[in-house]
């Protein structure tokens, strides 16, 4: 707390200003007790230093006061002034300096005047000068409440004349002038700083647009990339798989067991690489929008048998029990089955990954607004809060020792999120670190097309295998009848003509045989001369004498020497049992020569594809021709006539659509049918500009790379019966 | 602008200070008192500061001026009813009215400067008969 009272402050601008300060002071001696005689020497020690103030600083101000709360109190007046400085205020103070002006006598005689004096003064800073007097002893004690009553006297008190009102009023005005210019002057700054302000704004705001764009464009090259990857990485990724599993095949020769050893491993690594690329582009097509959903109804309980068979498998640790729980009742789903299954599935192997030991459950409810709640809960490691946003994002893995045991690409819940949200549902999350976690997948039971999907699906030229039926006849391979009622034998055939481009349809009696020659026309007939009960020379007599049957060569094998009757009664050949697997295929080659030679083109400009091909069908029936590029490949298409092509869509020069288009505008080539085999990522226009022009459109990787080889050919050999029906 | 009346009374000149002067106000009075002395032929001249409550090193130094000026222009000045207080805070100030005659009041004062003008007639005549 200050000890003194504040009284009053009077500005010193004007030289009225002097007059009214020592009139002030005059007033406020009176006020405070002072007699007469003081009240003179007090306003002339003030008039004197006002002056001062005034005349040499060209101003300043006056501050009336009364010092200490306890007497004895002292009426102060302190006139500060911010001009040039006293020079010798020494020499003036102690008499030694004679002003011409008398300045020296003003401040000497106010320092007579008064009880107390103070001044201080600096060279172009300024003075203040304090004076002082201390109340007589017969004035009452300064108290609050007397100088409340000085104060509001003071401002009672009226000037007497009009000049010295108008003089307060200036005061006054002049007082409020200064605040507003201060006020002003904030404000200005206020404005220019909101200008700057608003500048950066202005310029943060196009930095943001700018990154927006960028952001944008960032955003499109990756999807190009992963697109463009579909192709540049799967090419190479598939001939290792089809090369390997040539070499697995054994179809070069036999392995040692390190070198078996050592392909299976490039097999499993370029097998992961694959599995990789494939989430990539799974996640690379939902982006694009290039996924369909194909909705169909479907049951939970069927979902999720299927499910149980699916992971049987892949779930292998016997601390952890997969509980699948059916629902209490029955759930019917309008959506994509695939899809479904797909998330869940994803779901499940990310429980089974983490989880050491406990329980993994899955069940199936109905949620609100007709959606469908699946539950998967494990007891397993759980993820830290900080990351349960965080692990929807693609790539991202939780970086923890125990998460970092189980690596996996970080895609998964990537993809499943984008599934379920192309479902029109959602994928949430809650994990307790050490006890668990459990992913909720809530998709609508009905799914809602949105109005800007395109219902146009188009199917993939993906065949299923139709295995387990007898003699199913392989139009890639040239049938043989083989009459013999020895099983053991008829595997040895079997063996002899596996992977040779023969297919060996079996007969045990005269009546099968000749079923069989109606059925399927082999190309050749291996006759076992000695049957039980049928005579087999009839047969081969009747076999020659038919129309039907009498330009099929047979080659008869027995354990008897019946050579030249055999080839007197029309046999091309006759052997001795056992008879050698060469000198068999060389015989059965030799009639091949008799039938038209039918062949395959390749466009490739890959080498390896088109080895790959020309390996695969080495061992059919056809001849493999190959074209690195499409305009080679329509000139060999016009002289040749082949009976197929397969064209790859990416080639230098010509592209594949172009190419397509000629070989179906050119009258020579228009009914070859053509296979596109490709690793481009299809767009649906693309897709559909194919399926009018081409007979199928393969993807080499849509099925497990290693299948490719199969799914060739039963590509080829649908197109090769469609076209024989047509 | 607020100016300070100066009355003629026969050879004298009357100045009455009635309100608390600010520094250019005494020096106007300064300016326009010794062209009236001039104007006027006066011969004397009586300034009355019974109204003033404080006399500072300005005020005295102007009336001090006045009077050594009316001297020099054949007048006489006689300052008249300084309040005791006025007195001694100018004696305490150390300020002297060198050249500056004083009188209680303005009859006193006027006497004095008849005296004086009477004792110059004199010393005139005097001169002009001898």
């Amino acid at each position: 707390m200050e000890n003194r009272y504040s009284l009053l402050r009077i500005e010193i601008r004007y030289e009225h200003d002097v007059v009214l300060c020592r009139q002030r002071s005059r007033i406020l001696a009176e006020l405070l007790g002072f007699d007469s005689m003081d009240q003179t020497r007090i306003s002339t020690a003030v008039s004197e230093i006002a002056r001062n103030a005034f005349v040499y600083a060209r101003g300043g101000e006056v501050l009336y006061s009364v010092e200490g709360k306890e007497k004895p109190q002292e009426y102060r007046i302190e006139i500060r002034d911010s001009g040039p400085g006293i020079p010798n205020v020494k020499d003036i103070l102690e008499g030694r300096f004679y002003s011409s002006t008398g300045m020296g006598v003003g401040l000497r005689g106010a320092q007579k005047l008064m009880d107390t004096f103070q001044i201080t003064t600096e060279l172009g800073k300024g003075t203040t000068v304090t004076l002082g007097k201390y109340l007589p002893p017969s004035a009452p004690q300064v108290t609050p409440e007397l100088i409340h009553r000085i104060v509001l006297e003071l401002s009672h008190k009226r000037p007497q004349d009009p000049f010295e009102e108008i003089q307060q009023q200036n005061q006054e005005l002049v007082r409020a002038m200064a605040e507003l210019k201060i006020r002003q002057e904030q404000l200005e700054q206020l404005n220019r700083e909101l200008v700057d302000t608003n500048r950066g704004v202005v310029a943060l705001y196009t930095e943001l647009e700018e990154k927006a764009a960028s952001l944008k464009s960032a955003n499109e090259v990756k999807t190009r990339f992963l697109s463009n990857m579909s192709h540049e990485f799967r090419t190479p990724l598939n001939s290792i798989l089809a090369l390997t599993q040539i070499l697995l095949d054994r179809l070069d020769g036999d392995l040692t067991q390190e070198q078996e050893k050592q392909i299976f491993y490039i097999r499993k690594a370029a097998e992961t690489l694959s599995e990789l690329i494939n989430d990539l582009l799974d996640l690379a097509k939902i982006e694009a929008g290039k996924t369909t959903v194909q909705v169909e109804e479907f049951q939970v309980s069927d979902l999720f048998s299927a499910l149980r068979g699916m992971l049987k498998p892949i779930h292998l640790n016997p601390t952890v029990s997969l509980v699948i729980e059916d629902p209490p009742v029955q759930i019917t789903l309008q959506s994509d089955e695939g899809k479904v299954s797909q998330i869940l599935r994803n779901l499940i192997s990310n429980a089974i990954k983490f989880t050491e030991r406990g329980e993994i459950r899955v069940v199936a409810e109905v949620g609100e607004r007709d959606q469908v709640v699946f539950s998967v809960s494990d007891t397993g490691i759980g993820i830290p809060e900080e990351y349960q946003k965080k692990i929807f994002e693609e790539y991202f893995q939780v970086d923890t020792p125990l998460h970092k045991k189980q690596r996996g690409t970080g895609l998964g819940l990537a993809i499943s999120k984008k599934l379920a949200e192309l479902l029109g549902g959602t994928i949430t999350v809650k994990s307790a670190p050490g006890i668990g976690s459990t992913f909720r997948l809530i998709v609508p039971r009905v799914y809602i097309r949105p109005v800007a999907d395109r219902t146009q699906t188009v199917t993939l030229g993906v065949l299923s295998l139709e295995t387990g039926k007898p003699f199913e006849l392989d139009p890639l391979k040239v049938p043989i009848l083989l009459l013999e009622d020895d099983e053991t034998t008829v595997v040895l055939y079997e063996k002899y003509l596996m992977g040779s481009g023969f297919q060996l349809i079996h007969a045990r009696s005269i009546q099968d045989a000749w079923q069989c020659i109606e059925a399927y026309k082999p190309a050749a007939v291996i006759l076992d001369i000695l049957l039980p009960k049928e005579e087999g020379w009839d047969f081969l007599v009747d076999l020659k004498s038919r129309e039907i049957s009498r330009d099929i060569p047979v080659i008869i094998a027995s354990v008897l020497q019946v050579y030249e009757k055999g080839i007197v009664l029309g046999a091309e050949d006759c052997a001795v049992k056992p008879i050698e697997r060469k000198w068999l295929l060389e015989k059965l080659r030799s009639f091949e020569v008799k039938f038209p030679i039918r062949s395959i083109l390749v466009i490739d400009d890959e080498e390896i594809a088109r080895y790959v091909l020309k390996t695969s069908l080495s061992n059919t029936k056809y001849r493999v021709l190959e074209a690195s590029d499409g305009m080679a490949g329509i000139k060999v298409a016009e002289t040749e006539r082949p009976e197929l092509i397969f064209l790859d869509l990416v080639l230098p020069g010509m592209d594949g659509f172009e190419t397509l288009e000629r070989l179906k505008s050119s009258p020579a080539t228009k009914d070859i049918p053509v296979i596109i085999l490709t690793s481009k990522l299809l767009t649906m226009e693309e897709k559909i500009r194919l399926s009018e022009r081409a007979s199928d459109v393969l993807s080499k990787s849509a099925p497990p790379a290693d299948r490719i080889l199969k799914i060739v050919q039963d590509t080829l050999a649908r197109i090769v019966q469609q076209g024989g029906s047509a | 602008m607020e100016r300070i009346p100066i009355l003629k009374m026969g050879k004298f000149l009357l100045v009455s200070i009635q309100v608390d002067m600010h520094d250019r106000l005494a020096l106007t009075l300064q300016d326009e008192l010794t062209a009236r002395i001039v104007e006027e032929n006066a011969k004397g001249v009586l300034i009355d500061i019974s109204a003033l409550e404080m006399v500072d090193s300005f005020i005295g130094r102007m009336l001090a001026n006045i009077a050594t000026m009316a001297r020099i222009l054949d007048a006489e000045t006689v300052v008249v009813g300084m309040q005791p207080e006025v007195a001694i805070t100018m004696v305490e100030l150390g300020l002297s009215l060198p050249g500056v005659r004083t009188a209680l009041n303005i009859e006193k004062g006027m006497e004095i400067l008849n005296s004086l003008l009477q004792s110059e007639t004199q010393d005139g005549t005097e001169g002009s008969e001898t």
